[in-house]
């Protein structure tokens, strides 16, 4: 059947907001005539076909499972079938938590063409080209795939626009072959955040360097972090100080902020050693009156001003 | 019983590092080679396994790679391996994490090993893939991104959790034998001390070639990938984007970030 | 023989002869005794690990007598002590070797030779002599009394930071019962013996020869004519005598046999441990050879016999205490009770005839007499411990010894092995790669020579903080400058050079240590130079005593000799002299380990400084906090730290301008505790590199734009 097919994620009911960054992808990569569609399986797959109806899904494809919440059995039989039952050249899926449960096996056993944490996809010469981070995201790697009728590819997250507007995609169910799962999904469990946080988790961090000034400024910023919905860190001199907890220290000899997606760093200066433990963040905005401070030349955005001023600012938007 | 704990020699870049004259890797001579930090990991769990029990549990770890592997292997001795395997020849070269896997799934058949251990990724290519495509190769039940894992040996399953996004935990019990792809953080791994290291230069390492383990050459390196390199190149590094204007027009706009960054994640 | 040539005491007079044999048998027995408790104390040292001593035995000796006659040890920072002590230990030497004279006359001499000496003139002076002694014996303890009973000294405190209450061995009554019973005993035993001399000459009043050269006996004298005066015969004199004499005897006699089972013991341990000391105990660590199984100290059978004799030296006096960095913030390490906590804990366990279980020998854990992991990482390894101790105990290589073992266990804060390991992989403790090591070299106008290309009169070690920390890098762009301008021909490794790994040593990672130790000595070897100049005390420590261990002996000077040097020989010239008021802080590993006090002292006068002390200085500096690998652990939150302390000490100096450093560690710890005690803005912290640049400012423009 040639085409696009992405795997939509669902978790508790809710849709996985990745799902449409990989619609937008397929849109990116479309060629004309070629169909893009979306499966979604769960429980109730049809109560998702709503939020998929976007600009860009010609079909959705509902997959009944019969377990709650994510199995890796399951779904590597349904999806395995559904890709032999369609035959898409591309396979979208999100390069996630879900996902690294599954699709390496469903690729190795069945020799699909296969990269993971993709960034960016297009078609070269009518070959298509899958570009990802290497040695540490210190350098980019384009990766093609000779030979392979179907590709598999996972995307990262926040490197797609979903798209915009609505659609009227045709609806059709796809029966997943029966499957003995070997495992068993059980409750979900919430991480508590008592003081002693864990900055490896945190997807949001703040965090305040020697530019706040001292021990009596760390209040304001706790209170910006809260209200913005961060997390509290610090780098090596203000735990070194003992103004927070070394608990909260990012950077080098601190936790390594593995899960930042996003990360504000105020009055940070940027020595060495401290951006080594943020490299890999998505988006760092860092804020600091010296404009030749080292952390504005690994950061996204950068905002040349007075620290308090900018926290007082902000702390009016929430 | 046994556990198997696959581990991957890591490369990380030096200072002033170039791409090799065929465009497709870095320079060897810019590469820092050590024990990728997944595996300190999963290796510390297994040895956990190993000293909690109340009968013999054996420890091997296995890796695919050249000599200068053998330190890494030494270090994992060091910290309570019982045994050490190595898998190469050049045919392996240029592997992708699914050939990669077809190595490990051989080994994983040869050594009948209860679990088999992997890291979630690699620090250096972070494909997050190889001990997943050797469950699927092996046809083994599995289980990804494990943070915490209960497991008496002897039992027939295993019950662990799995870390999500966003901070939450799913439980799951799997049947054994299984792969289980081990998170950074779910332990505290040992400290193995130079001289310890040192001694541990005294037990053997068993290397193999593909062959010994029944692999035909294209079921290894490139011939064996599912994805091919095409290109490697060091992407613009970018100077930070300067949010001008007033302080309040300047927060503004970092509010709407912070907004549009917690429309996803909430 | 005149009548005054015949004077002399009869021994034993009036007593009956089955007393004197009771009194033989007694002393016999006390001496048995005696030597039963020496045989097990030496059964104990000889269970722990052998240990040949360096130098010859003469020699120590000689060195140990001068110490103790001279009892300059005991002097320092507490003279009043040493004063004190100087009496009770003469005192009691004059009053022992008196009995011993006269025991010498009447069981050897005498008897099987004939031989008296023991009467006139020399028995008359002799027993003034003894009189004075006495005075001297209990003046000492007096003062001694009053010092520990009212003068409430710190160092005499006993509550133990490194125990809670709750805990078996957290109050120790038994010391200061010991304490108490010891001086008192000493004091009685010199009070009777006057009583008893002036008992004697009441009960011998009629006799003309002791009654007319009673005065030869001054306070015994003045005592009996107290006790004539209130009426007391001759008869009742003799009743005293009789009677004081066996409370006195058998009192001394005790004293003797109690000596190796008490503090007492103290006159022959702290002895003996001056002569086994080593002066680099705490520079030079020893190697673990390869055949060693265990590394470090687990079991107290693993220290060695010397180590184990210090561990009975100590006599409680407290300095270390009172020196100790770490504890003086709060931190759960004294070194006395380290010390002591040891002591307690071999002799439970090695005093038995049998020795216990290997399992029942481990010094590590909480119980009594075990130190915690938490002591032996709170230790900063700055020696003011050994420096001070008056009876050389070294408790640096103990603490270290321990470490070791924590070490091999894996027992240490997680950042600390995060470290570790950094240092192993890159060679550095900032994780920075082997090539940037030169890289602070490259913002300079000239070219820093690479020693390992060619060869240079002298071969810079710059060392990990002063090539990555940007703020000690400026530092050392700043010495190239000056170097530079004095026209030195020098040279740095670049990225031959690892971390010198003084520090990971004093962590307990012997194996890291000997392969950085290793990767060095090697990179030396293959240059050429003449000396070697370092701008960081940690890796001159280590390179001038520990490198030659590893086949790498080098001239090596830390760069505040070389820069007098400089200045002496003209190649350096003040133009803008800085009147400034300055103290100076002499780096732990410079000067109480080196004894470097003067060329930066010399430096900052030939600058224009006014240079004022602050009181801990010298051998009394006091740490800021970051040796022993605490660097590289994290402080408690909310306690004050040593750098603070320190901080605090030098704002108390009035008007001062600037607190001047000489060592990366020091520059970088002293910055920030400036910043967190307020006093940002009063005075600064300047490294002496610095303030020689403002004194000679750049002619040729060699600063870094």
């Amino acid at each position: 059947m040639s085409g696009i097919l992405v795997i939509a994620e669902q978790r508790r009911g809710e849709l996985r907001p990745v799902s449409l960054e990989l619609v937008g992808a397929a849109q990116s990569l479309r060629r004309d005539g070629e169909q893009v569609a979306v499966a979604v399986l769960a429980q109730d797959p049809a109560r998702f076909v709503p939020a998929l109806s976007v600009a860009g899904v010609d079909a959705i494809v509902t997959v009944k499972v019969p377990q709650p919440e994510f199995d890796p059995d399951t779904f590597t039989a349904a999806v395995g079938a559904l890709i032999e039952a369609r035959h898409p050249d591309i396979v979208l899926v999100a390069h996630s938590v879900d996902s690294f449960g599954y699709v390496a096996a469903l690729a190795a056993a069945r020799g699909y063409g296969f990269a993971t944490d993709i960034f960016k996809v297009e078609r070269i010469d009518g070959e298509l080209v899958a570009t990802r981070g290497g040695y540490g995201q210190k350098v980019s790697v384009e990766l093609d795939f000779p030979g392979r009728s179907t590709v598999l590819l996972a995307l990262r997250a926040n490197m797609y626009k979903p798209p915009d507007g609505a659609a009227t995609p045709q609806v059709t169910a796809f029966e997943a072959p029966a499957t003995a799962s070997r495992a068993t999904g059980k409750e979900f469990v919430e991480l508590s955040a008592g003081d002693d946080v864990d900055m490896t988790a945190a997807e949001f961090i703040l965090t305040v360097g020697r530019g706040i000034g001292e021990e009596a400024k760390v209040p304001q910023f706790r209170e910006l972090a809260d209200a913005v919905g961060a997390t509290l860190g610090c780098s090596r001199p203000i735990a070194d100080a003992g103004w927070l907890p070394k608990s909260r220290q990012v950077g080098q000899s601190g936790k390594t902020a593995s899960a930042c997606k996003l990360y504000i760093a105020m009055g940070v200066s940027g020595a060495i050693q401290h951006l080594a433990g943020m490299k890999h963040v998505n988006t760092i905005v860092a804020v600091n009156s010296d404009a030749e401070a080292s952390i504005f030349t690994v950061a996204t955005y950068g905002i040349v001003g007075d620290v308090f001023e900018i926290a007082e600012e902000l702390r009016r938007h929430f | 019983m046994k556990i198997l704990v696959a581990v991957k020699q890591v490369a990380a870049l030096d200072e002033d590092f170039e791409i090799s004259s065929d465009g497709r890797d870095v320079d060897p001579d810019f590469l820092i080679r050590d024990l990728n930090e997944w595996d300190d990991f999963s290796l510390e769990e297994a040895v956990k396994i190993k000293e909690a029990s109340g009968e013999p549990v054996e420890v091997i770890v296995a890796s695919v790679g050249p000599e200068e592997v053998d330190e890494s292997l030494r270090k994992c001795l060091a910290k309570g391996a019982d045994r050490a395997l190595r898998v190469w020849d050049d045919a392996v070269r240029g592997s992708d994490p699914i050939a990669i896997a077809r190595i490990l799934a051989a080994v994983t058949k040869r050594e009948k090993p209860d679990l088999l251990f992997a890291g979630v990724q690699s620090s250096d290519q972070a494909f997050a893939s190889t001990g997943i495509a050797t469950a699927g190769l092996l046809g083994w039940p599995h289980g990804a991104v494990v943070s915490t894992l209960r497991y008496t040996p002897g039992a027939k399953t295993a019950v662990f959790r799995r870390e999500l996004e966003g901070g939450l935990l799913h439980e799951v019990e799997i049947q054994l034998p299984a792969v289980l792809t081990i998170q950074a953080g779910i332990n505290t791994p040992r400290y193995a001390s130079l001289r310890s290291i040192k001694q541990a230069a005294a037990k053997p390492i068993e290397v193999l070639t593909p062959a010994d383990l029944q692999l035909a050459n294209d079921a290894v390196g490139e011939a064996g990938s599912l994805s091919r390199v095409r290109r490697m190149y060091i992407p613009e590094k970018g100077r930070a984007q300067l949010i001008e204007g007033s302080p309040a027009e300047q927060a503004q706009k970092l509010a709407a970030i912070i907004r549009e960054f917690k429309g996803e994640a909430a | 023989m005149s009548r005054t040539d015949a004077v002399t005491r009869i021994l034993f007079e009036a007593f009956s002869k089955a007393e004197i044999r009771i009194f033989y048998l007694l002393g016999y027995a006390a001496i048995a005794i005696f030597f039963y408790g020496v045989y097990v104390q030496i059964r104990k040292y000889r269970r722990g690990a052998a240990l040949r001593l360096e130098g010859s035995l003469w020699s120590r000796l000689g060195a140990m007598v001068g110490s103790v006659l001279s009892h300059r040890t005991i002097d320092r920072r507490d003279p009043a002590a040493g004063g004190a002590h100087r009496l009770i230990f003469y005192g009691f030497l004059l009053l022992f070797a008196g009995t011993s004279t006269i025991t010498l006359e009447y069981d050897i001499l005498q008897p099987l030779f004939g031989i008296r000496f023991w009467h006139g003139d020399f028995y008359l002076v002799f027993s003034l002599v003894l009189d004075v002694a006495g005075v001297a014996l209990i003046g000492g303890l007096i003062f001694m009394m009053y010092r520990r009973g009212w003068m409430k000294l710190p160092k005499l405190n006993y509550a133990r930071p490194d125990r809670v209450p709750g805990d078996v061995d957290f109050n120790r009554p038994q010391y200061r019962r010991e304490d108490w019973a010891f001086l008192w005993t000493l004091l009685i035993i010199g009070a009777t013996g006057y009583v008893l001399e002036a008992a004697r000459l009441v009960w011998l009043h009629d006799r003309v020869d002791v009654w007319d050269t009673r005065w030869w006996s001054p306070v015994g004298a003045l005592l009996a004519e107290g006790m004539r005066a209130l009426g007391m015969g001759a008869h009742g004199g003799g009743l005293l005598r009789h009677g004081l004499w066996w409370f006195h005897g058998l009192l001394a006699l005790v004293l003797i046999a109690l000596i190796p089972f008490t503090k007492v013991k103290h006159i022959f341990t702290s002895a003996a441990s001056l002569m086994v000391r080593d002066p680099l105990a705490s520079q030079r660590l020893t190697r673990v050879p390869d055949s060693q199984e265990q590394v470090g100290v687990a079991k107290i059978t693993d220290f060695t016999w010397k180590q184990l004799l210090n561990l009975d030296a100590c006599t409680k006096c407290g300095r270390c205490h009172e020196a100790c960095p770490a504890r003086a913030v709060g931190a759960p390490l004294s070194p006395r009770d380290v010390i002591l906590s040891l002591r307690e804990f071999a002799n439970a366990t090695l005093e038995s005839g049998v020795l216990p279980d290997a399992a029942e020998l481990n010094v590590h854990g909480k119980g009594p007499g075990q130190v915690a992991m938490e002591t032996l990482w709170s230790c900063r390894t700055c020696m003011a411990c050994v420096e001070i101790c008056p009876v050389a105990v070294e408790h640096i290589p103990i603490i270290v010894q321990l470490r070791r073992k924590l070490v091999e266990d894996g027992a240490m804060d997680p950042l600390l092995t995060k470290t570790l390991q950094t240092i192993h992989k890159t060679g550095n403790s900032f994780g920075e790669s082997k090539r940037k090591r030169g890289s602070w070299s490259k913002g300079l106008p000239f070219k820093v020579k690479d020693a390992r290309k060619e060869p240079v009169d002298v071969l810079w070690f710059v060392g990990d903080y002063a090539s990555f920390d940007p703020r000690n890098q400026k530092v050392s762009q700043t010495f190239a400058g000056l170097l530079h301008d004095a026209g030195v021909d020098f040279g740095i490794l670049y990225d031959g050079e690892s971390n010198a790994g003084n520090d990971v040593r004093r962590v307990g990672e012997e194996g890291l240590y000997e392969v950085l130790a290793n990767a060095n000595v090697a990179a030396l070897q293959s240059a050429t130079f003449k000396t070697i100049v370092t701008t960081d005390p940690h890796s001159y420590n280590t390179i001038r005593n520990e490198y030659p261990d590893f086949g790498g002996k080098y001239e090596i000077q830390h760069y505040t000799s070389f820069v007098k040097q400089l200045f002496d020989s003209g190649k350096l010239r003040v133009t803008n002299p800085l009147k400034m008021r300055a103290t100076f802080h002499d780096p732990c590993h410079l000067g109480r380990f080196n004894k470097g006090y003067e060329p930066p002292r010399d430096v900052l006068k030939l600058l224009g400084c006014e240079l004022v002390e602050m009181g801990r200085s010298r051998a009394n500096s006091f740490c800021c906090g970051a040796g022993g690998g605490r660097i590289w652990i994290p402080d408690p939150v909310g306690a004050e730290k040593p750098a603070q302390n320190r901080i605090r000490e030098a704002a108390a100096i009035p008007g001062i301008e600037v607190y001047v450093v000489s060592c990366p560690k020091d520059l970088t710890m002293f910055e920030d505790a400036l910043k967190t005690t307020g006093n940002e803005g009063k005075f600064v912290v300047k490294e002496l590199i610095e303030l020689i640049r403002e004194a000679i400012p750049a002619a040729l423009n060699t600063e870094v734009a």
